[in-house]
């Protein structure tokens, strides 16, 4: 092979190490939204925080083979940019043609070896990188900071350009950029090269990054699931796919069918004599499809008044104007339409979405009918309920497929729409007779309505009004409920309405002033009236002042969602895991819904892989004596494990709990995550340069000191922002948008930068002490961030976001105590 | 040793060949028998011999019986009608599964049966069919052919059972396989079951196979006065809960959401 001037560098590959990083962030994830269109988001989290291993793998498999690939560095490092390059596009080629059902995986044995053999090819790239980095890390220890500060500047980067790259790109063709750029990655680290061989790599290198450009566009088209609803849809007789656009957060796609039409009419009344009109389907990552309407005139809308949404315009006599809160593909705007209402403010936080009704398929859907009276915000609602508007009407959902057909899949995702706050922001937007109205799937045992039902009395009793059993009304359809709040008591002749609404639909009653048993559970008949009995326990409960015995006693979580505990899609509870295990034919699973034991069984297995990789080179090494040639003790390498695996945690923990303060001030997820991590990693690598500087012009000494107060330094400022973060959201989210992302990027930069500190302190006092233990802390490091964000989600849901930056604060502590290697 | 070569008739239709030194026999060559025999085989319902399947399937039955008791509380019996076992007992279930899949036809699973689609699991056909209340006389519509799994079952316990599948090569492929196996009590066709069948309503019960955001009111219309109509609701390899719409004597028509298991939502029951 190539024989490189292994210690002829004159410094480390830098802008190789950028580019390197910068291209394996952007795959990861690159990673998750490819896997979320083939398969479900919750699997791809799964697949892809295992796939992450890789780093942990790269520890141990370094700590084992270091000598030799130090003596070989250069060789070494670019045989892994090249690596990572060719098997970021073969192994996601690869795991595309298993075939593997990620729905059958319970029941089908043969699923379990095609996932593990999914996980190994997916660490590949990630273990290269991780081998390169690490290197580098090693043979230039006397550059330690500047290495990983470059490193996670790089990853910043990486982060926005990812998002950038991916309003631009297809998914398909972002596999070949990044391929390409690892590659280009390697031939960067040869320009710092003095070697004859150096023209015969370059040329190998091209013809690499030539074999990924002229790899064959069939290879790669994505195979969605079978099962998915898109590909489903496509069987059927006379359907074409009519328009397709592909962004960072998901995959749209717009689907007509000349046969047969899809009638999609959530919850419609079986007392309906109206028809749905033509409509086309829109299907984002490949399921949950909603339907966008073809408006011809005012008699197409009729079926829209045969939904339980429909009931707040039976109730408001005339409402002057409307506010929708996630309009989708349009709807709730042909409803409002429907019922004449003169004024519409709608907010719709994919722009994708409200693209297709007003620019692509504007003519179809009829926008000139509603452009005069609709205004569409591209915002959250929560960003949007920050304003001083007041609306008669307040409507929100249901929004996506019904729950039915997802079962449980957006446990693991956070939600600032349904929480006690949020229910609050939308009550102040009422006029003082108006109506918030939500609609929301309705599931079998009920969860969700009832979660929003705790949520909303919780809500109304923040807000000071003393008896919400007066100021509330639900009613639920087959598969739909809605739920009616104001601020002021409901008026004897609005009761009136309901109830002829209702009943003349076939709808039941929930709940509603002066309700009694005999009123309910009439044409949607449930096993037990669990609508009416949580109502009445909970209305009843704060007049009984009894403690929440009713949510305590029901097998599912139906506590009221907090911004600080977003999961408004779990209902997840351990009492009820054991009953749901012992069910025969995977029913438990529905029961459970699959988001949660996903996570809980991701957690099992990254935690034995973490075991395995950072006890495996403890085995494997041979030497167990520090630079001075003395026995390491036991006692020592304790403390490297709770060093790296603390600070490793405590960062991810910080990371996670920021995204989701961003996502509320920033009023876009997308923003959030791209801010939060291009801010946390470019500030942290500015941290990590900083500590370079220190210790040039220090003495080594000075390094346990800097370690001890960055460490330190960290959880005070963390405290700080459990303390003030609530109190400067609110004040923040009221600015405009570009002041919300400098605020934002200023409240990371403090806290990021110390962050950038402890990893490399860490580091440069190994190298002074046990330099063969370098590679081994890199893998602890690695493996602890898996864990953590895994960790995060998992603790997030019972203890919220403060309690997961407390917990970051602890293990700071614990680093600091264990900080003698 | 010899390769022992043994032809089992199946009861209700194709023929196996099992083999000693299976690998022994070329697939092709098996292929071809069977492609040359199954014509004439599909006279054979009546034709009684041993059965390598009768053990599985009578072990299916068994499971089946079991997971009953989970849902005992609610459905107010102790067994599922003894006419509805029957007809589990009567059908081939391997002749409705992918030939690769046969080995795995008689365990209490769904299974992929191609197009995205699946033969849904034997309990839950039992637990529908038994909601149904067949009776003898009666007809059935079934929106969603699929793997035809369902209707040959209703088929034996019913006059007429009558199928619509939206899926043109699945429909195409089950009615065929339905012709071979000599069902001739059920009547499929390619079209939108959201209109049900008009020209055969009323319907004594119906069963809805398909993804539906409403319940489709035609349907409503095409059921009979005391009439049933079953809707799975669930991915295709989870039925979460099962829809029961009744329509009674009067015409007024009643939905009840059931699990496929029995279940109290609170705790220590209520």
């Amino acid at each position: 092979m190539f024989k490189l001037a292994g210690n002829r560098y004159p410094t480390a590959p830098l802008v190789s190490i950028f580019i390197l990083s910068a291209a394996a962030l952007a795959y990861e994830v690159l990673l998750i939204r490819l896997f979320s269109i083939i398969h479900w988001h919750h699997f791809a989290f799964m697949v892809i925080s295992i796939a992450l291993l890789g780093y942990g793998a790269s520890g141990s498999f370094i700590t084992i083979f270091r000598r030799r690939m130090l003596e070989h560095y250069d060789v070494v490092y670019i045989a892994n940019t090249v690596l990572f390059g060719l098997s970021s596009i073969a192994c996601f080629i690869a795991v595309q043609r298993l075939p593997f059902n990620a729905l059958e995986i319970l029941w089908d044995r043969s699923q379990w070896q095609r996932l593990f053999i999914s996980y190994l090819l997916l660490t590949l790239p990630f273990f290269f990188v991780a081998n390169a980095i690490a290197l580098t890390l090693m043979r230039f220890h006397k550059k330690i900071s500047l290495v990983y500060g470059v490193d996670l500047i790089g990853a910043g980067f990486g982060a926005i350009l990812v998002m950038v790259l991916l309003q631009q790109f297809t998914p398909v063709t972002m596999v070949r950029v990044l391929a390409i750029s690892g590659i280009a990655a390697g031939l960067f680290a040869l320009l710092n090269l003095a070697s004859a061989n150096r023209k015969s790599i370059a040329s190998l290198l091209f013809l690499c990054m030539l074999a990924v450009y002229m790899t064959p566009q069939k290879w790669l088209e994505l195979r969605p699931s079978e099962y998915k609803g898109l590909t489903q849809t496509l069987q059927m007789k006379g359907t074409s796919l009519l328009y397709s656009h592909s962004s960072p957060v998901s995959q749209t796609d717009v689907v007509q069918s000349t046969f047969i039409p899809f009638r999609n009419a959530p919850g419609m009344s079986l007392q309906s004599k109206a028809e749905t009109p033509e409509q086309l389907a829109v299907f984002r990552d490949g399921d949950e499809m909603t339907t966008i309407d073809h408006v011809t005139d005012r008699n197409a809308l009729e079926y829209h008044d045969y939904m339980s949404s429909a009931l707040p315009y039976h109730l408001h006599g005339s409402p002057q104007n409307l506010l929708i809160l996630s309009a989708a593909t349009g709807a709730s705007i042909l409803q409002a339409d429907y019922h004449e209402v003169p004024q519409v403010d709608a907010v719709e936080p994919d722009e994708q979405l409200s693209l297709l009704i007003t620019e692509r398929f504007a003519d179809y859907f009829g926008w000139n009918r509603q452009q005069s009276k609709v205004t569409i915000h591209t915002i959250t609602p929560r960003g949007f309920a920050a304003s001083e508007n007041s609306y008669d009407l307040v409507v929100m959902g249901p929004s996506g497929a019904s729950s039915g057909g997802s079962a449980g899949v957006h446990a693991l995702s956070t939600s600032y729409d349904y929480t006690v706050e949020a229910l609050q922001s939308y009550l102040k937007l009422l006029a003082p007779e108006g109506l918030l109205s939500i609609t929301m799937w309705t599931s079998t045992p009920a969860r969700g309505n009832l979660k929003l039902f705790t949520t909303a009395v919780e809500a109304m009793r923040n807000t000071g009004i003393g008896h919400p059993e007066n100021n509330i009304a639900w009613i639920r359809s087959w598969n739909t409920a809605t739920l009616i709040l104001k601020k002021t008591a409901l008026s004897p002749e609005e009761i009136n309405s309901l109830r002829e609404f209702s009943i003349s639909r076939s709808f039941d009653l929930a709940w509603l002033p002066g309700i009694g048993p005999e009123d309910v559970n009439q044409f949607q008949l449930l096993q037990e009236p669990v609508f009416y009995l949580t109502a009445r326990s909970v209305l009843e409960e704060h007049a009984k002042d009894a403690k929440a015995s009713f949510v305590q006693q029901y097998k599912f979580d139906i506590r009221p969602t907090t911004d600080n505990r977003p999961y408004f899609n779990n209902y997840f509870r351990w009492s009820s895991f054991e009953e749901f295990l012992r069910m025969p034919g995977q029913v438990g699973i529905s029961m459970t819904g699959v988001g949660y034991p996903t996570l809980l069984f991701t957690m099992v297995q990254a935690s034995v892989a973490a075991v395995v990789l950072i006890l495996l080179p403890l085995l494997l090494v041979r030497t167990g004596k520090d630079k001075a040639g003395k026995k390491i003790v036991a006692g020592k390498r304790k403390n490297i494990i709770i060093y790296f695996l603390s600070i490793g945690l405590a960062f991810l923990f910080i990371e996670i709990a920021f995204i989701q303060k961003f996502t509320l001030i920033l009023s876009q997820p997308l923003y959030a995550v791209a801010v939060a991590l291009c801010a946390f990693l470019i500030f942290s690598g500015l941290g990590s340069l900083y500590v370079q500087r220190c210790m040039e012009s220090a003495e080594f000494s000075t390094i346990p000191v800097l370690l001890r107060r960055s460490v330190l330094l960290i959880a005070i400022i963390a405290i700080l922002y459990i303390i003030l973060l609530p109190m400067l959201s609110s004040k923040i989210m009221a600015l405009p948008e570009s002041l919300r992302i400098i605020s934002a990027f200023i409240i990371a930069a403090p806290l990021a930068f110390v962050m950038g500190m402890p990893f490399p302190l860490g580091m440069a006092t190994l190298q002074q002490n046990s330099p063969h233990l370098m590679p081994w802390a890199w893998g602890i490091n690695g493996c602890a961030s898996v864990l953590s964000a895994i960790l995060a989600v998992l603790l997030a849901m019972e203890i919220g976001f403060n309690g997961i930056m407390l917990c970051a604060v602890i293990l700071y502590l614990i680093a600091w105590s264990s900080n003698r290697m | 040793m010899a390769a022992a070569l043994a032809i089992a008739i199946h009861p209700n239709s194709s023929l196996e060949f099992t083999c000693r030194r299976r690998h022994a026999i070329g697939m092709s060559v098996k292929h071809i028998y069977v492609l040359l025999l199954t014509p004439l085989l599909s006279i054979t319902n009546a034709v009684a011999g041993a059965d390598e399947y009768t053990l599985q399937r009578q072990q299916m039955i068994s499971e089946i019986e079991g997971d009953v008791e989970i849902t005992a509380k609610y459905l107010n019996k102790k067994s599922f009608d003894a006419s509805v076992i029957q007809a589990i007992k009567a059908v081939p279930r391997h002749e409705f599964v992918p030939p690769d899949l046969r080995a795995e036809a008689y365990e209490n699973r769904p299974l992929p049966i191609g197009h995205g689609q699946t033969i849904s699991q034997p309990y839950i056909v039992a637990l529908m069919t038994d909601m149904l209340q067949p009776e003898p006389g009666q007809t059935v519509l079934e929106v969603g052919t699929g793997s035809g799994y369902q209707a040959a079952v209703l088929s034996q316990l019913v006059a007429q059972v009558y199928s619509i599948e939206i899926i043109e090569p699945l429909a195409q492929a089950t009615t065929r396989l339905l012709k071979q196996l000599g069902y001739n009590n059920i009547e499929t066709r390619i079209a939108d079951g959201y209109d049900g069948w008009p020209q055969h309503a009323p319907f004594d019960s119906i069963v809805v196979t398909a993804a539906i955001s409403h319940i489709p009111p035609p349907l409503v219309k095409q059921l009979k006065n005391g009439g049933r109509m079953v809707i799975p609701v669930g991915t295709r390899f989870q039925t979460q809960y099962l829809t029961l719409v009744e329509k009674d004597m009067q015409g007024k028509v009643t939905t009840r959401q059931l699990l496929p298991v029995y279940f109290v939502p609170f705790t220590g029951g209520h």
